[in-house]
């Protein structure tokens, strides 16, 4: 049985005819042709590989159906960087060499963006914690924890002067 | 001290590959679709073991959008089964047939037993709801030493046991000069003072990679196969498809994606599924994709580890090492697995027992099971995660023995000259183990722990140090592989410049996240002066590289930076030629540098020429070159190593058990590296860093468990449990000890493969030294949380009772 449905994904409106069991990483990944987006797991939540922003916040796009997220916005790893212009998480990454195999990394960016975007006090601790919920295999997760908190304390030190 | 080129070697260059990956522009396995392809999806065995009776595949044929239904006896005719002589042609113990698709049996839970191809997955995923399968269910072998037993079910049924393999690693000793090495290593132990006998046992477990496995396959009546798959390996993969589907090799072209999501040994295996994909897609004449869910990764693939050590390690009374027994036995699940069979692990760890240390009599006995279970599978650290274990531990038990700290005694023991080779035959080609780890024990402080520890228990905490140590494999000679895997292991390059100086690096290996395209680089940067952005590296397509063993073994930056270092080297001397004869000189290599992306004479300065302008003169302008050159500018290179190059790694752990709920806190853990010359600080820490914790995750998480009727109970990864970064400390990491590999150009060494393998030892070994008040050795892996408080309980009330 198919549905009708309109997600906007980095700011483009896609309109499909969608099965309804379809998953929503899989319309991000096949309807929308947005490959950054990644799955680690048979759809069980676990690896946090697909991770994106479902209206500003961190989701597992295998836990969630594409018709869920009509009418709704979405943002994937492609639509971190302005232009040519990457994220500071991005470039974080690159110079923590927070990135082996990359399987993980865009999970890990969305998971990261919306934890510095959330939370203005941010330690290793809470890192940790919070990118539970993302499997990294090659790096050992320390280097992934530095540069989440490179950008959390260069935006707290940008808001104090 | 060497000045150091921009971003040449030594450089902390941030890799070159991330950015793409980091814009979500990756290239990996699933973001290759061909038009028009089909989807394929596996029905796996229900049971470990079982007679198939029929198969009924009608219903599911009929169902909307299921293109075919294939089932192992339509196949059995249409193409070879494995083994063929590229995938094992050289490994000594037997090799079970098999096709892609389970043929009159099924051997484990999760063995394919047909396939459905269909115009999408979810369509593909309901008709193997649709297929009926009749079995007969046989008796489940599980048990290794079960198994071993005459009186077991055999797995395969034309086999007379379930012994795959067995070894007593007698090198190139006589059957009678062996006996009597044997007779020496029982006496010495008998005869000595200090001995440990212990029985070690680590569970299954590896590295199953985040990025399962996947492979999509065109036909084509000219060009024949082409077909894009998940592989450390591609080379060997292209050789095996051919044998299957008997088709010259010109008539197969295999690719690895340029990014692949993690291999760690799992993704360097010849498997089932994808010579499958590659007969469907020459059966229907469409292009078909499978793209492998984790479920059927945990199932099938990546399995690893799963030993049994019964050790006796003897000391004189002078603390030094006499001789060593261990009886080893490996459960290698069914053995159907193209390339190591489930028994090369086990054979190259028993090989490598005696790691660091000077044990000139050893006695030791391997022997390797079928079991109705996955295939033992490559894990990183290839056979060596048990074998270190368990001798690292006996180490840290017959030090307590003698009285000393553990440290003292591997320092005594320690390899210090070389060549080195051991008793079964392995050779080392160099290091310095004892600087290396004298670098170790001087990072952490022995006496000072030790006044902490016993402070601590007097409070009622258990805190323990252990150390341990690991010689690992990193590029090792063409005979040495051969014997091992049915092949060569020289590493080839082919370099080639543009006519702006831009350089290319093609090499068929299939790099799965090692940051290879940056060092391979810095290696270009530092040989020829240029900036490494202007260095692009090509892997992984057999049609535009030449044969390559693939990215195993450590072989990176043993094997095939150094062939890289060679076709720089013969590059420059055509360069030299060139500018000489253009200035009507005569010069020598030497008397030219290469550096800022300039060509100058060391005799005058004033005789520079831009490396993009020569680029341009030889590939372009290619007139009037000096006599016997032609134009373009590029070079092939072969490296071949003479020896077994290792590294060396010395690690220490700190840990506070608890006794309230028996978890194990890391409180620190320390590692001392030779990793030869490095190329990049940061991703040789990078490769430790991860190759730690990995082991981290091993020892206290992951478990591929199977219950009492074969059934594979951890195929999620919410059962089989991996490390995540709230589990896990941060790694200190030193590799200023180290040494110049001497047998490579660069003095390279790899640390990739090696790293992980002296860490349960350095772990087990610090559990134990926290909980020695309370009579508690670690012996068994994984240790978790539930039984070691048990262990505690018990201890902690049997005292208060005395």
């Amino acid at each position: 049985m198919n549905t009708s449905v309109s997600i906007t994904i980095n700011g483009i409106a896609y309109e499909r005819s969608i099965p309804i069991r379809m998953l929503l990483v899989d319309f991000i990944r096949y309807e929308a042709g947005l490959t950054g987006t990644h799955v680690g797991c048979t759809f069980e939540g676990a690896c946090g590989a697909c991770t994106v922003h479902l209206d500003g916040d961190a989701i597992k796009s295998c836990l969630v159906l594409a018709v869920q997220c009509d009418g709704r916005w979405i943002t994937t790893v492609e639509g971190l960087a302005e232009g040519s212009e990457l994220h500071p998480l991005q470039i974080a990454f690159n110079e923590h060499h927070a990135l082996q195999c990359g399987y993980c990394t865009s999970g890990l960016l969305m998971t990261g963006v919306d934890l510095i975007e959330k939370d203005s006090e941010l330690n290793e601790e809470k890192v940790r914690h919070g990118i539970t919920g993302n499997l990294c295999r090659c790096a050992g997760y320390s280097n992934i924890v530095d540069a989440i908190l490179s950008v959390a304390r260069a935006r707290t030190h940008e808001e104090e002067v | 001290m060497k000045e150091l080129h921009a971003g040449g070697i030594g450089a902390r260059l941030p890799r070159k590959e991330d950015i793409p990956i980091l814009r979500g522009e990756g290239r990996y396995f699933a973001d290759i679709s061909i038009a028009g392809q089909l989807h394929v999806m596996f029905l796996r065995s229900p049971h470990a073991h079982a007679r198939i009776l029929s198969i009924d595949v009608s219903a599911a044929e009929e169902l909307p959008g299921v293109v075919a239904v294939i089932t192992g006896e339509m196949i059995r005719n249409e193409m070879l089964p494995l083994p063929q002589p590229s995938v094992g042609g050289g490994l000594p113990g037997r090799k079970p047939k098999f096709w892609p698709l389970a043929v009159e049996k099924v051997k484990f839970h999760g063995e394919p037993v047909a396939a459905v191809v269909a115009e999408t997955p979810y369509l593909a995923e309901d008709a193997l709801e649709a297929i009926f399968v009749e079995y007969e269910p046989l008796p489940y072998v599980g048990d290794m030493e079960a198994a071993l037993d005459p009186s077991s079910p055999r797995v395969h049924e034309d086999w007379n046991d379930n012994e795959i393999f067995k070894s007593n690693f007698r090198a190139t000793r006589s059957a009678d000069e062996h006996a009597a090495h044997i007779e020496e290593a029982k006496r010495r132990i008998a005869e000595a003072p200090f001995v440990v006998r212990q029985r070690f046992r680590t569970h299954r477990c590896g590295i199953t990679a985040l990025e399962p496995r996947g492979a999509l396959a065109v036909w084509d009546a000219t060009e024949g196969i082409t077909a894009w798959m998940t592989t450390q390996r591609p080379h060997l993969q292209r050789l095996s498809l051919a044998e299957v589907l008997k088709l010259p090799q010109a008539k197969v072209r295999v690719i690895a994606p340029r990014d692949q999501g993690g291999g760690f040994g799992m993704k360097g295996s010849v498997y089932r599924e994808p010579l499958l994909v590659a007969y469907l897609a020459r059966h229907l004449r469409r292009p078909v994709r499978w793209l492998e869910t984790r479920e059927e990764n945990l199932m099938a693939a990546g399995q690893g580890r799963d030993q049994i050590h019964d050790i006796e390690l003897a000391a004189d009374a002078n603390g030094r090492l006499v001789a060593l027994r261990d009886k080893i036995q490996t459960d290698a699940g069914d053995g159907c697995l193209g390339g190591t069979w489930g028994y090369a692990m086990p054979m190259v760890g028993g090989m490598r027992l005696p790691n660091a240390y000077i044990l000139p009599f050893c006695d030791i006995q391997l022997r390797v099971a079928v079991t109705n279970k996955a295939s033992l599978c490559p894990a990183r650290g290839f056979g060596i995660f048990a074998p270190r274990f368990a001798l690292e531990r006996a180490l840290d038990m017959l030090a307590r023995k003698i009285g000393v700290e553990p440290a003292e005694l591997l320092r005594k023991n320690f390899i210090t000259t070389f060549p080195a080779r051991l008793s079964t035959g392995l050779g080392y080609s160099s290091g310095d183990f004892v600087k290396t780890f004298d670098r170790l024990v001087e990072l952490v402080d022995i006496p000072e722990f030790r006044r902490r520890q016993k402070e601590a228990l007097s409070l009622g905490r258990y805190i323990g140090l252990g150390i341990s140590t690991g010689v690992e494999v990193s590029g090792v000679d063409n005979l040495s592989y051969l014997t091992a895997t049915g092949g060569p292991s020289y590493a080839t390059v082919d370099l080639r410049v543009d006519s702006e100086g831009h350089v290319t690096v093609a090499y068929g290996d299939g790099p799965t996240g090692q940051g290879s395209q940056t060092t391979i680089a810095q290696v270009v940067a530092e040989e020829l002066g240029i900036d490494p952005q202007n260095v692009t590296v090509l892997s992984g397509d057999t049609l535009t590289t030449t044969y390559s063993p693939g990215t195993v073994s450590g072989r990176g930056a043993s094997m095939v930076l150094p062939a890289v270092a060679l076709a720089c080297r013969d590059l420059k001397k055509k360069i030299v030629r060139v500018v000489a004869n253009d200035a009507s000189m005569v010069a020598g290599d030497e008397e030219f540098s290469f550096a800022d992306g300039y060509i100058t004479y060391c005799g005058n300065s004033n005789l520079r020429r831009s490396f993009a302008e020569l680029a341009h003169r030889i590939v372009i302008g290619a007139v009037d070159l000096p006599p016997g050159d032609t134009g373009g500018l590029e070079q092939r290179a072969v490296f071949e190593a003479t020896r077994g190059n290792v590294c060396f790694s010395a690690h220490a752990a700190f840990v506070e058990v608890s006794p309230e709920t028996g978890r194990v806190k890391i409180t620190r853990y320390v590692t001392s590296d030779d990793a030869g010359v490095v190329i990049n600080p940061l991703i040789v820490e990078g490769q430790i860093q991860g190759g730690v914790i990995q082991g981290i995750s091993n020892f206290f998480f992951e478990e591929y468990v199977y219950n009492d009727e074969g059934q594979q109970m951890t195929s999620t990864l919410e059962s089989y449990k991996i490390a995540k970064a709230s589990d896990v400390p941060r790694i200190e990491i030193y590799h200023d000890a180290g040494t110049p590999n001497p047998t490579n150009p660069l003095g390279t060494r790899g640390i990739g493969e090696g790293c992980i393998a002296p860490v349960p030892g350095a772990l087990g070994n610090a559990i134990s030294d926290a909980l020695r008040p309370l009579g508690i050795e670690i012996t068994d892996l994984p240790v978790r949380p539930g039984p070691l408080f048990h262990r505690m309980d018990v201890a902690l009330r049997d005292d208060q009772q005395a």
